[in-house]
């Protein structure tokens, strides 16, 4: 008897399970097809981790991108449609990543994706974009040394960050010693070799260099070395997890902001959060944008964030990007449609845009985008006060001139074009850089 | 309970009287092979779904070998991703290797970038017979059969297994991540291996279905044979098994190679039709995401774990990009949910998995024969992990938790 | 080079401490119980969150710990209740399942925390450092903290098991569970009972490791997989186990990591470990079964 009311609870669990199915998959594919009949909006592939070991960061990301778009719509759309995104979760899987652009691309024929967060994700969906002719707006600050016809970089790329600041830590700080810190993978590598170049230029030494394994928490090793180095300042290039994790365990371990600063390209105000603002205390950030930029754009910027996402929310560098992204590309699209290669060629090079931190614009030759160079102290309310701020906005150059003088991107030369005409089997180098 | 180990034998014996293959199996596992080799032609070459679905075959694979050890032998194993992910790297290092050697990189160089920005001007010298395709594919499948021999011995000979065995091979699994991360110069690191020209269309996705056929006709023929029903002793009742004379630890050993054989070649023919391999590839959670397929198909059937990753995966990909608002979210932001209440369920209410419970209704056999026996082992082996306490072991006076 | 390698040895000390307070509810259960919640990291992040809710509110860490406990002990009760009771005969099953209560803790988590990582601090009383050499790095006192608790958090379970009618009834189900069973005692209680103390247990590692870092929704993992490596090496046949097993990882992590480097540290630990179950398979205080 009990066997048999088991089986009759097996039995009728599974065939919850299948009816559920089976009232799903209907329901999903009629909503598919009625997105793609409707000819109204514009579709716009939106790609981020939301679940998955990044998603942590990444869905700051999409949402920032999710708040540009209602902006957009509520003003009227693009040429009077509306934009529809089209939310994908790439599981902070790279596969996911292509396989999603690619369904993005081939099956949703958005006009456009924004997404990535990770150098690795980007890598993996390049070829995708490449092949078959995407566009993908990208937001983070990355290593640069690449460029692609497909992809508008509108995050930093190293000059934009590090050209300044090594100079003014030795003209204001008065610090020549340095010791670098960073997460083991290829940011930091590249950073580092480029900051190295810039310390030698202004004649400062190198303490040091480690790198400590991603996600790594523990750093009383790193603070010993660092201890017994002689630094008199620490640049660092640690992400994630590991950010919170140091600052916190160099003030405990007794050091100080005032005898050994730390110097980063990456530490937001998030992560200032995320240690409780007294770990990171009089440390210095380089960014184009912080929080405190005093500026209307920005405030309006704040006020809508923390309005839709919840007070306790705060903005930062990369959020930044993927908001003011999104104007680039409704901006693109309303000069050039919605054709890829009206938008890579026409609509998006030269876009202008006012954005929180000042006014860029996506260069024409390497499809970066000049943006405004700025360094924070950390205060005590976890925000940054900005001590210094570039004249104007900075040109981003991917090959860094210390390192590589003769090489650079140049999307208006004609010979590249050429190249880049022939089709995708022929000639698989959609890269536009070329020795100068 | 212990009754129906003794009925077990018998049911085994009926199934070799059995035909090896029904007649109704084979053609329609001919008909699904057919209408998968030719989903290119209705869908596209460039289609995902083409992508997705020789994806899929190589988790059918790998679902496979941790099926042939968990559900014929009894080891549950949570790293059994080390053996594919070390199948796959061999591999995507072999042909990011010579795809560089034709091919720049944006650096301009002719070794893979990851090895330029690290520093290396050649490829190190250990690396250069993976520049030989044969040599790499070999090394993909010897290397993960070696260590997982290695292992097998290390722990089977020593009477580890169940739990404790699962939390090692977890523990190998974690690490074997972080050194893939740690020494990127070789392996990539964190961005893992991308941007090579993998295999793509048609001609491919046949030799993965070959494969596929192969693997599958092979774990039945051997699951049947005499040492599947030896394997299947010793996982019903491993101590009587060694009563009866039977090497446990090297029939253990033995099917743990095998498994690890075909991981390695999975991962091989994944890193080859994918192009793309990253450390994650290498860890814990695509390990336990492969018991979970299994158990979700059916656990101790060969065509389980065939379905249990084609449902999972394709349910993972329709999920995470379905943009549906519920409880003012979308459910691309919260769609594991569901995937954590699927293992549960499956886990509490049909632990044969969809295909093991479908052949318990067709033969009317109430819980199932897998079913009865997998609880009474299970009883017994956790009643004697906690009451075996041979004598002397415990003395007087001296209380253990 | 000899004030480093002192310094080292004590923060292994720290980690050691670390270890033992994450793994000492982990081991307790497959202890009696034979259930290895894979879910233990999740556990331990939920201490941590409770600890960051606490922290916003501006309360004291100290509150903190005993609030962590409690709720995470309900949290364990209702995972008990709700799922492994009905599968306590299937210990590789429950692997599967608490692996899937994992996924959905963490996704709960993240719908009512958000994604940023949430900010904990130390109660002044244990900012600042003692200082055992001239000049930094000095030895903090939240590791003397972590080593005090982790002491407090073992003579604490060595009383409840030695010296209470509750432990002697634990002992009992573990020697022999039908024999106990057969004697009045509900098994079944102290299985959920002891698995409320063990998950209670992980929520104070999450409330004392989250200051280190920040409570982040994937922060436990890490912690779990270690505090499985503890349970391997120690062996749970004796409450000793703990204690050893976190004191050899995680000495031999940091001396290791201080010698090569991190990853190195990892593996040649996990090597010795390996090498280390040849001669006790069930770990240095387990049952030694066969020979």
């Amino acid at each position: 008897m009990a066997i048999k009311r088991r089986n009759f609870l097996r039995g009728s669990a599974t065939a919850i399970g299948a009816l559920t199915i089976g009232q799903a998959a209907p329901f999903y594919f009629a909503r598919n097809i009625a997105k793609a009949q409707d000819g109204d909006t514009i579709k716009v592939g939106i790609l981020h981790s939301l679940s998955g070991t990044i998603a942590i960061i990444e869905t700051s990301l999409h949402n920032a991108e999710l708040l540009a778009i209602e902006e957009i719509n509520a003003a009227g759309g693009v040429n009077g449609k509306m934009i529809e995104p089209v939310i994908e979760d790439a599981q902070s899987l790279v596969q996911v990543f292509a396989e999603k652009a690619k369904k993005l691309l081939l099956n949703d024929k958005v006009t456009a994706v924004m997404g990535c967060y990770t150098s690795a994700s980007r890598q993996s969906v390049l070829p995708v974009f490449e092949e078959y002719n995407g566009v993908l707006l990208y937001p983070t600050l990355y290593e640069a040394q690449e460029c692609s016809k497909n992809v508008f970089y509108t995050g930093a790329v190293p000059n934009q960050q590090l050209d300044e600041f090594e100079p003014w830590i030795v003209a204001n700080l008065g610090r020549k010693k340095c010791y670098m810190i960073g997460s083991n993978y290829i940011y930091p590598k590249e950073t580092n070799r480029e900051w190295k170049a810039l310390l030698e230029i202004s004649g400062a030494e190198n303490m040091g260099e480690e790198y400590a394994p991603l996600g790594h928490t523990e750093f009383s090793t790193v603070l010993n070395n660092i201890a017994n180095s002689g630094a008199d300042y620490v640049f660092s290039t640690l992400v994630g997890d590991s950010i919170v994790a140091f600052y916190k365990q160099f003030k405990q371990s007794g050091f100080t902001a005032e005898d050994i600063p730390i110097c980063t390209p990456i530490t937001t105000e998030q992560e200032t959060a995320a240690m409780g603002a007294e770990n990171a205390v009089g440390h210095y950030t380089s960014f184009n944008y912080f929080q405190t930029v005093d500026s209307p754009e920005n405030k309006s910027f704040v006020e809508r964030y923390k309005a839709k996402y919840g007070a306790n929310e705060v903005t930062n560098a990369v959020m930044e990007a993927a908001y003011f992204q999104t104007y680039f590309l409704a901006q693109g699209i309303a000069k050039s449609g919605t054709d890829a290669d009206a938008l890579i060629y026409e609509g998006l090079p030269g876009q202008e845009f006012n954005a929180p931190q000042g006014p860029v614009k996506i260069d024409e030759k390497n499809h970066h985008t000049h943006l405004w160079a700025r360094i924070g102290k950390a205060r005590e309310d976890g925000q940054f006060d900005i001590v210094w701020k570039s004249k104007e906005r900075i040109r981003p150059d991917p090959w860094v001139d210390q390192l590589y003088p003769n090489k650079d991107c140049d999307f208006t030369n004609q010979s590249v074009l050429d190249r880049l005409k022939k089709p995708w089997s022929e000639e698989k180098n959609r890269s536009g850089t070329m020795d100068i | 309970m212990a009754i129906n180990l003794a009925g077990g034998g018998a049911t085994v014996r009926k199934v070799r009287r059995a035909r090896l293959i029904p007649l109704w199996a084979l053609i329609l596992g001919a008909l699904v092979m057919a209408l998968i080799g030719t989903s290119p032609h209705y869908a596209g070459t460039d289609s995902y779904v083409v992508g997705l679905i020789g994806k899929f075959l190589c988790f059918a694979i790998f679902a496979l070998s941790v099926d042939l050890i968990w559900g014929f032998a009894g080891i549950l194993s949570l790293g059994q991703a080390v053996y594919f992910g070390i199948g796959a790297y061999m591999v995507a290092l072999s042909m990011k290797l010579n795809y560089t050697l034709e091919n720049a990189t944006r650096y301009g160089g002719n070794i893979p970038d990851f090895m330029e920005w690290n520093g290396l001007t050649e490829v190190p010298g250990f690396m250069a017979p993976l520049l030989s395709t044969p040599v790499a594919v070999a090394l993909a499948l010897a290397i993960p059969t070696l260590l997982a021999f290695i292992f097998g011995v290390i722990t089977f000979k020593r009477h580890i297994y169940g739990v404790y065995c699962a939390v090692i091979t977890l523990a190998e699994a974690l690490i074997l991540e972080r050194f893939i991360v740690e020494y990127q110069a070789y392996t990539g690191g964190f961005n893992g291996i991308t941007d090579y020209s993998n295999l793509r269309g048609a001609p491919f996705l046949w030799v993965i279905i070959a494969v596929t056929v192969v693997c599958f006709l092979g774990a039945r023929v051997l699951t049947h044979s005499r040492i599947g029903t030896v394997l299947k002793s010793i996982r019903d009742n491993d101590v009587r098994a060694e009563f009866m004379g039977y090497n446990v630890a090297n029939y253990r050993i033995f099917v743990f190679c095998i498994s690890a054989f075909m991981a390695a070649g999975a991962g091989a023919m994944y890193a080859a039709w994918v192009g793309i391999v990253s450390f994650l590839d290498t860890g814990p959670l695509l390990s336990v995401e492969a018991v979970i397929w299994t158990a979700v198909g059916g656990r101790a059937t060969i065509i389980g774990p065939f379905i249990g990753a084609f449902l999972i995966r394709g349910l993972e990909f329709v999920l995470s990009g379905l943009d549906i608002e519920l409880a003012g979210r979308s459910i691309a932001e919260y769609w594991q949910i569901f995937m954590g209440a699927l293992f549960i369920a499956v886990v509490l209410w049909i632990p044969d998995g969809i295909v093991g419970t479908i052949g318990n209704w067709v033969r009317k056999r109430g819980t199932g024969t897998l079913g009865q026996i997998r609880e009474d082992q299970d009883r017994l082996a956790h009643d004697r992990q906690h009451d075996w306490d041979p004598a002397g072991a415990t003395k007087p006076g001296e209380e253990r938790v | 080079m000899l004030q480093q390698l002192f310094m080292q040895s004590l923060n292994g000390l720290g980690v050691a401490g670390i270890l033992v307070i994450a793994a000492a509810g982990l081991a307790i259960i497959f202890g009696v119980a034979g259930v290895i919640n894979m879910a233990h990291g999740q556990f331990i992040m939920v201490g941590a969150y409770v600890a960051a809710y606490v922290d916003s509110q501006g309360g004291s860490m100290f509150l903190a710990i005993p609030l962590a406990f409690i709720v995470v002990a309900i949290l364990g009760l209702v995972v008990e209740r709700g799922v492994i009771q009905w599968i306590y005969d299937r210990p590789l099953e429950t692997l599967l399942a608490t692996w899937g209560v994992g996924i959905i803790i963490e996704v709960i988590m993240k719908f009512i925390f958000g994604t940023l990582g949430q900010k904990v601090g130390w109660p002044d009383l244990l900012d600042g450092s003692i200082k055992i050499f001239a000049r930094p790095p000095h030895f903090p006192y939240y590791r003397v903290f972590h080593v005090a608790l982790a002491i407090a958090i073992m003579a604490v379970t060595f009383y409840i098991i030695y010296r209470t009618n509750f432990g002697l009834k634990v002992r009992a189900v573990r020697r022999n569970r039908s024999m106990a069973g057969c004697l009045g005692i509900d098994t079944a209680k102290i299985d959920m009972l002891i698995f409320m103390y063990g998950s209670g247990l992980a929520g104070i590692a999450g409330a004392v490791i989250a200051p280190i870092k920040a409570a982040t929704i994937d922060m436990g993992f890490s912690y779990a997989v270690s505090s499985y490596m503890v349970i391997v090496l120690g062996g749970v046949g004796n409450l000793l186990g703990i204690p050893t097993g976190s004191f050899l990882i995680g000495e031999g992590e940091t001396l290791l990591a201080f010698r090569y480097n991190t990853v190195i540290g990892q593996l040649l630990v996990f090597l010795a470990i390996v090498i280390a179950i040849r001669v006790f398979p069930r770990g240095i205080f387990g049952y030694q079964e066969r020979r």
